[in-house]
């Protein structure tokens, strides 16, 4: 079982400390999968390409979906990256990029495209049922294998068994311990600062307030997933029920590499 | 720029075309599926479908009869292997009965329609997320005519794609219903009323917490209430003002009509009203608005006048800007 942990720009300055923390892992994740405002800057991923080289670690840059800015941006980094290293993509455009101009890195599909309804608020197993995903169907994979993917990303969703988790045709990657629900572009920790007339409006000023703040949310008292909302992105944690269908899906080898969220508050190594 | 207008009945074709709408999209749900796959999963919409082909076929004859094109959706979020074979089913018949357009929101469905070589256009819809020129350069390669872009994106952006991909029809938003996480990255479900309805506008209660482990100091709890309080503005504003109407009739919520100028200086071949579960009075006055200010704009007026015209339609509602779609639009404060 390989293990990575991910890590964002707000853990550069202690990520030898975070990795040190936790056993066994064999690959670093640095970037950002829901953001591009925190697309790190050259000079932090080469410090944790330096980082992951001295600890002899694997290593994968996560991307999010980009505007044609970002794309510019993600291009300047890309070229620092060693052979084979992996790129995650969460965006269509990113992975046609890859496949044209970065020939010598390998692709991975995030859990972004890999889509599949994992709503923390779903009260039975029942509605989990009605709508599918089609992550290892023929459709999904060919369009992967176009692109030279051969690995997926995906969360563990509420009510999901083990099958879930498996692909007959790709290596699998399960997120834990937390998995995300939904993404915006209009960011309301990131309008902290603004005037009232700025706020929520996409493509804003950003102080990244999400690397200061994290709120988990309730509603109406119910007892269900504990979910928070972090920065653009909305998130729930695994359960019992989860850890173990995860469990299950890696003693049955349908996932071979665990990512653990490597500095969300509380859940530091 | 052609004004692209929902319908769920063929009954609402003709008043609209006569209102100005040059083509039409619309949903089905046949009955085969609901009760092979239990779900009415085909598309984005729970409602506001239709559920047999021969309404669909006289929707479409009603259409050409108008001069429109007519395009049907198949935006789910996702679909399986079966999905994508029992649509491609759904996509022979709607070539059949004379279909003009496919709006996909799946890539993967995308791909295996464009290797049918059907009599079909396809629409990428705005639920795959293209937000860059690789993207839009990848749909057209895998055969797309348009790409519905998605909600999320700046003029700008929009005008970069334009340039970049000139050969592929780009369409963008310019009315009603205003998803406030992004349509391609929400992975959540349009639950009834009491279950929550839909996540972004669940009753969920932050409760912030400092990532460092600090407590929140008197001055951020307050600027954080603050904003949460403009949050929540923002929410009713995004769903039309509460979801209600001008004295006029004309819909509150999400509005791009200020951009009008520079989806035209950017070629854009097509707007979109959104809301096929809508009454067919709101999808009237819908048409009405948009089609008078993309008149002006073709015509030639002034960037200063056709704003004027846009923001006098509804009144002072406009004057906060959190319902438009492309704040760089927005009144100054």
């Amino acid at each position: 079982m390989a293990v990575a942990l991910s890590l964002s720009v707000t853990s550069v300055a202690n990520a030898e400390s975070l990795l040190a923390r936790r056993d066994g892992v064999t690959r670093l994740q640095f970037g950002s999968e829901f953001c591009e405002s925190l697309l790190p800057a050259p000079a932090q991923l080469r410090q944790m390409l330096t980082l992951a080289e001295a600890n002899g670690l694997a290593f994968s840059l996560a991307t999010p979906i980009c505007s044609d800015h970002s794309v510019t941006r993600l291009r300047k980094l890309l070229v620092h990256l060693p052979p084979q290293s992996e790129v995650v993509a969460n965006d269509w455009g990113m992975l046609h990029m890859l496949h044209a101009d970065f020939p010598g890195l390998t692709p991975v599909a995030g859990r972004l495209i890999c889509k599949q309804i994992k709503d923390p608020r779903l009260p039975s197993a029942q509605w989990a049922t009605l709508y599918p995903h089609g992550v290892h169907g023929a459709p999904f994979v060919a369009m992967l294998r176009r692109f030279g993917v051969g690995r997926v990303e995906m969360d563990v969703a509420p009510y999901a068994a083990a099958e879930d988790l498996h692909s007959p045709q790709l290596r699998v990657s399960a997120h834990t311990p937390w998995g995300f629900s939904v993404k915006g572009r209009a960011c309301r920790i990131g309008s902290l600062h603004l005037a009232d007339a700025d706020k929520f409006a996409i493509a804003g000023k950003c102080r990244r307030e999400c690397l200061d703040y994290v709120a988990p949310m309730t509603r109406d008292g119910r007892d269900e997933l504990p979910t928070v909302q972090r920065g653009n992105a909305l998130f729930y944690r695994h359960n019992e029920a989860m850890t173990a269908a995860l469990n299950d899906a890696v003693g049955a080898g349908y996932v071979d590499r665990m990512i653990f969220a490597g500095d969300w508050p509380g859940e530091r190594p | 720029m052609r004004i692209v207008t929902p319908i769920s009945a063929a009954e609402e074709v003709a008043p609209l075309a006569a209102a100005g709408a040059d083509e039409f999209y619309c949903g089905i749900v046949p009955k085969d599926w609901t009760e092979r796959f239990q779900s009415s999963g085909v598309n984005r919409r729970i409602f506001g479908n239709f559920s047999d082909y021969g309404a669909l076929a006289a929707a479409i004859a009603a259409a050409h009869a108008a001069q429109a094109r007519i395009s049907l959706v198949m935006n789910a979020q996702h679909y399986t292997e079966d999905h994508v074979a029992a649509l491609l089913k759904i996509a022979e018949r709607f070539a059949e009965i004379g279909g003009d357009a496919l709006i996909v929101g799946d890539i993967g469905l995308l791909s295996t329609l464009a290797e049918q070589g059907l009599p079909l256009r396809l629409h990428v819809s705005s639920l795959l997320t293209c937000r860059n020129s690789e993207a839009v350069r990848l749909y057209r390669d895998l055969g797309a005519a348009r790409v519905i872009l998605p909600r999320d994106v700046t003029l700008s952006e929009i005008a970069t794609m334009a340039r970049a991909v000139p050969e592929i029809e780009l369409e963008a938003f310019v009315l009603n219903d205003g998803c406030v996480f992004e349509e391609g990255s929400c992975h959540s479900i349009h639950l009834p009323p009491k279950l929550g309805g839909p996540i972004c506008l669940d009753t969920y209660d932050p409760a912030y917490a400092r990532s460092d482990g600090a407590p929140l100091s008197d001055a951020e709890a307050a600027r954080l209430k603050a904003n949460d309080e403009a949050y929540r503005r923002f929410l009713w504003h995004r769903f039309s003002r509460g979801f209600t109407v001008s004295e006029d009739g004309y819909p509150f919520g999400p509005c791009g009509l200020c951009a009008l100028p520079a989806f035209a200086r950017a070629g854009l071949a097509a707007i979109k009203i959104a809301g096929r579960e809508g009454r067919l009075e709101r999808k009237l006055k819908s048409v009405e608005l948009v089609r008078t200010i993309r008149d002006i704009v073709v015509g030639g007026a002034p960037e200063a006048e056709v704003l004027s015209h846009a923001r006098g339609m509804r009144g002072a509602p406009c004057a906060d800007g959190y319902m438009c779609y492309y704040r760089e639009t927005a009144p100054p404060s």
